[in-house]
């Protein structure tokens, strides 16, 4: 869509071409996994769990055989902020201090800023790694089969699961749609207002492209509720069962085994604070 | 079909357990819109994310949810939140999953203020308790989460530190330096009460936001027809659609002033396969729902059982749209979409029967429409219906995939025990049937279309006249263009290889192929709206990319291109000058053969060949130098299929425009398109030409 030329996009809800281990774990094991590291991180932020998260994630992209490719160009602007804040925060010392040769540096503040930029980049891959390895018609099944337990306090699953799907089925034809109003707003010269104002306010335009876009959707829907009419209401909505096997009690496992460790060893205060 | 959109909500849902409990789970139309304005909700998170210049878009997230809150009930909001959210996990992980959740949440609740008609005084009163309510949670889940707040604020005085320490080096700066440092420490010292003020702040300017926005959307809603025509049947007992008689049925839609469709009388026993034809507005479609189970305004309806729209044994419909049909993501799956839980279905088998062998496992994003079409009918005989209702299921295919379609169609009474139902506005389609019922009044007045084969590339048609203006100076160049989307990546796609080819003024050239010949892509290139990867595209001798608006582009779905709300301001907007001035706006529609009192009608309440033509009153209004149409003749009814040809044959030969076609069909092209340029896979696989032009 944009002129530039060797930036890698942002690839939407499409797994990594070909198979592994990890491509073929069930989608929700790898949600419970996703599930459970993030829990453990906002719990315990420490060295030590992001380190044995970063380890596991790295253990799963290498087992998925991520290419580097895979990852989406990041815009110079946030290289930029990033080492703005690691300099700032490096200015802001404290403990611990290093003896570098003769020099004394205070690292306290880099280390801190580092902490938290490693936090994000775990939490960012987690997610990465599920949408990277899953393909998309697995994800609402396996929603549908963790879910079973709500259903005790009466929370309606199977709605929500089959709404999950359809809203996975609508999904790139609704971005298609969005990469055309964007076309056609790019293939007009600037407006022109009564008055003579050649600019109208931004946040009106948008308001124009959206009352498009919704135009556009509400069709989708009635064309959509025709079709799930047309063939008695919901019920199934995939073909194969959807259950953990084997490999994913090892998966889940290890992922437990990981957590267990990372709260061990942070309640007895190896990770710093 | 031609009720419009209710303005007011719908309070009673209309369904089959509308008397029931009040945790009913979802009616099918519920579903639908839940999912729909899910996934907006979504896209629209995500695309205020990756397009830097939308950034605007994510405060407006909120409009599709208030849009379900308004006139739905609370379950279909909640439903529609937890699709968005998780959708947008997928994509954008932890954070989009948080803006989701957010806008879902003022937006609903705005759609809910709206519904019961309260004011701008409530929005900014519910939006200061939602706003406190929100802070609450927050500053409980920081309270919990005693390390990751630690960890957070520490990393934030860090920077403040080091912003201090760098100032503190200046005498000028030291004092002010002192002061940041202390204020800092002071708010992060309260920090519930910054996060208390900053939740409501920012819930109440996203309320506000959302209000202003969701009024205007209400508003330019106003009016749009209601397209959803089945009804989930209410009716008990076993179901049993065949034999059916109709005697003297008739039906009238509510206010209507006509009938939709005359008395009629037939009877259709189990195992016969019947077309119906008639030109466009004979009532084919009301007769597909009076078989499906709507009751007729006089006359009568009998079976010896129930409809049974969907159920096992009862009656399946497919209809014309193929990618609204298919439900699920995966072949496999949409096959059994929908069938009662523990079913089980021979997915291979029915594959197999509709020629799709093997392609369980595919996306179904990636099928042509016509492997979408025959998907569906695959998935209606997963319910062994007793009968099979096609409405006009080719209409939106091409060729190829009609034969394919055809070819399913025409064996099944003999593999099943059922009655098929064909309608169809193609005249060779009607053949294969045992019996037609045609439901146009005279023959003469029927307008049937018949297909035309594609030109051979040695074809001598009678010599086309050339148009007026031979200045014939190359408009186009294209030199060895090539384009590869997601370049780097995993999924990097070649759509274009090595196309090169000269189009001159006053040409018309159709660009013609398949589903995925990179057709589309080069129809991007030309308006430059893609830069290619490789080689050039040149207008006038300058890049495409560089001077977007100078070949004007018509993309098939004619909606997507209207943004202003009414045909003046439209064509105004898109040709660039004041809606005031009604000349320009009258001569522009006057163009495209349509009159000047159309003006002032709303974009929705437009044809669909009326709106592909308000489209090119705007984009010929500003004198492009050639205009591109990507499949102009799809979704039209023939009349107005061969008013569009000769609109733009005419334009072609006594304006000199030069014409861009695209499409995978040939029908009556030839005039209008001379020359023919094949695409296969990405590459020009032959040209033709009728009047002897030199590629």
């Amino acid at each position: 869509m944009s002129a530039a030329r060797q930036r890698r996009p942002v690839v939407l809800l499409r797994p990594i071409p070909g198979t592994s281990v990890i491509h073929e774990l069930w989608a929700g094991t790898k949600l419970i996994a996703v599930f459970v590291i993030s829990l453990l991180l906002a719990f315990y932020p420490g060295w030590i769990a992001i380190g044995l998260s970063a380890l596991l994630v790295a253990v799963a992209v290498r087992l998925a055989r991520i290419p580097r490719g895979a990852l989406p160009s990041v815009p110079r602007w946030l290289w930029l902020l990033l080492l703005l804040g690691m300099f700032t925060a490096a200015l802001g010392g404290g403990e611990p201090v290093l003896h570098l040769w003769s020099l004394d540096f205070e690292a306290g503040g880099l280390l801190k800023f580092l902490r938290f930029t490693a936090l994000s980049i775990v939490l960012l891959a987690l997610g990465a790694m599920v949408s990277w390895t899953t393909n998309v018609a697995d994800v609402a099944p396996a929603v549908s089969t963790l879910g079973r337990p709500l259903k005790w306090v009466r929370v309606p699953v199977d709605d929500w699961a089959v709404a999950l799907s359809l809203a996975l089925r609508a999904f790139p034809m609704l971005v298609e749609e969005f990469r055309l109003l964007f076309a056609s707003r790019r293939l007009r010269p600037r407006p022109v207002m009564p008055d003579g104002r050649t600019r109208r306010s931004r946040l009106s335009d948008l308001v124009d492209l959206l009352a498009a876009g919704v135009t556009v959707a509400l069709r989708r829907a009635d064309e959509m509720g025709d079709a799930i009419t047309a063939r008695g209401g919901t019920g199934q909505i995939s073909a194969a069962p959807s259950r953990p096997r084997r490999a994913d009690w090892v998966a889940l496992g290890i992922c437990a085994v990981v957590c267990a460790a990372a709260i061990v060893l942070e309640i007895r205060g190896f990770g710093g604070s | 079909m031609t009720s419009t959109r209710p303005e007011a909500p719908a309070q009673h849902p209309r369904g089959p357990a509308s008397t029931g409990r009040p945790s009913r789970s979802l009616t099918p139309v519920e579903m639908a819109q839940a999912a729909v304005m899910g996934a907006l909700s979504s896209a629209l998170t995500i695309v205020s994310v990756v397009v830097p210049f939308a950034g605007g878009l994510s405060l407006l997230v909120a409009v599709p949810m208030g849009l379900l809150g308004y006139r739905y009930r609370l379950r279909v909001l909640l439903a529609a939140t937890f699709a968005a959210s998780t959708v947008a996990f997928l994509i954008a992980g932890i954070s989009g999953f948080m803006v989701v959740l957010n806008c879902a949440y003022v937006g609903g609740l705005t759609g809910i203020i709206k519904r019961r008609g309260g004011g701008t005084p409530t929005v900014i009163a519910v939006a200061v308790v939602a706003g406190i309510l929100n802070g609450v949670w927050i500053i409980a889940a920081l309270t919990v989460l005693v390390r990751l707040r630690t960890l957070t604020f520490e990393a934030m005085t860090a920077n403040v530190e080091g912003i201090v320490t760098a100032m503190s080096k200046i005498e000028l700066f030291r004092e002010s330096a002192e002061q940041t440092r202390a204020m800092f420490g002071t708010a992060l010292h309260y920090w519930p009460v910054l996060i208390m003020a900053y939740s409501i702040f920012t819930i109440m300017l996203v309320s506000v936001v959302g209000w202003w926005a969701l009024s205007r959307v209400l508003e330019r809603l106003r009016g749009i027809p209601d397209v959803h025509k089945l009804e989930p049947s209410a009716e008990t007992g076993p179901v049993a659609p065949v034999p059916v008689r109709l005697t003297d049925a008739r039906f009238r839609y509510p206010g209507a002033e006509h009938d939709a469709l005359r008395p009629l009388s037939f009877t259709i026993e189990a195992g016969e396969q019947i077309a119906v034809t008639g030109a466009n507005g004979s009532g084919k479609t009301t007769l597909m729902l009076l078989l499906c189970g709507r009751p007729p305004t006089s006359g009568s309806i009998d079976r010896p059982g129930a409809v049974g729209l969907g159920q096992l044994g009862g009656t399946a419909v497919v209809m014309q749209h193929p990618e609204s049909q298919v439900l699920g993501t995966r072949v496999a799956d949409d096959v059994v979409w929908g069938l009662p839980p523990g079913t089980h279905t021979d997915v291979g088998r029915l594959l197999d029967e509709v020629g799709l062998t093997g392609m369980g496992e595919r996306d179904t994003g990636g099928l042509s429409g016509g492997e979408l079409q025959r998907l569906s009918v695959a998935a209606a005989l997963a319910r062994q219906p007793a009968m099979l209702i096609a409405d006009e299921i080719t209409t939106m295919v091409d060729q190829r995939g009609r034969d394919a379609l055809l070819g399913v169609l025409s064996g099944l009474t003999e593999r099943h025990r059922m009655a098929l139902v064909h309608i169809t506005h193609y005249n060779s389609e009607a053949q294969i049937a045992d019996r037609t019922i045609n439901l146009s009044e005279s023959q003469d007045n029927m307008v049937m279309v018949d297909h035309s084969a594609a030109p051979t590339p040695t074809a001598t048609v009678s010599p086309v006249p050339q148009s007026p203006a031979v200045g014939s100076g190359p408009v186009l160049q294209l030199s060895g263009v090539g384009h590869e989307y997601a370049t780097g990546t995993p999924w990097a796609k070649t759509a274009l290889r090595d196309v090169s080819a000269t189009i001159n003024e006053g040409d018309g050239v159709l660009i013609h192929g398949g589903n995925g010949s990179g057709k589309s892509t080069l129809a991007w290139i030309m308006a430059g709206l893609t830069a290619p990867t490789t080689g050039s595209c040149l207008v006038k001798g300058r890049p495409a990319h560089e001077c977007v608006g100078d070949v004007a582009i018509a993309f098939q779905a004619a909606r997507l291109q209207l943004l202003r709300s009414r045909v003046d301001l439209e064509v105004a907007s898109a040709a660039g000058f004041s809606p005031l001035d009604t000349g320009r706006v009258v001569s522009a529609l006057a163009t495209v053969g349509l009159d000047g009192s159309l003006a002032l009608r709303r974009v929705d309440q437009l044809s669909g060949g009326q709106m592909r033509r308000v489209v090119m009153a705007g984009l010929l209004a500003r004198w492009p130098k050639a205009l591109i149409l990507d499949e102009p003749l799809a979704g039209l009814d023939a009349a107005s299929q061969r008013g569009l040809l000769r609109l733009l044959t005419d334009l072609r030969r006594n304006t000199g425009l030069t014409v861009i076609v695209i499409s995978h069909d040939f029908a009556g092209l030839e005039e209008l398109c001379p020359r023919t340029l094949h695409l296969e896979r990405g590459t020009i696989a032959s040209t033709s030409a009728q009047a002897g032009g030199v590629l």
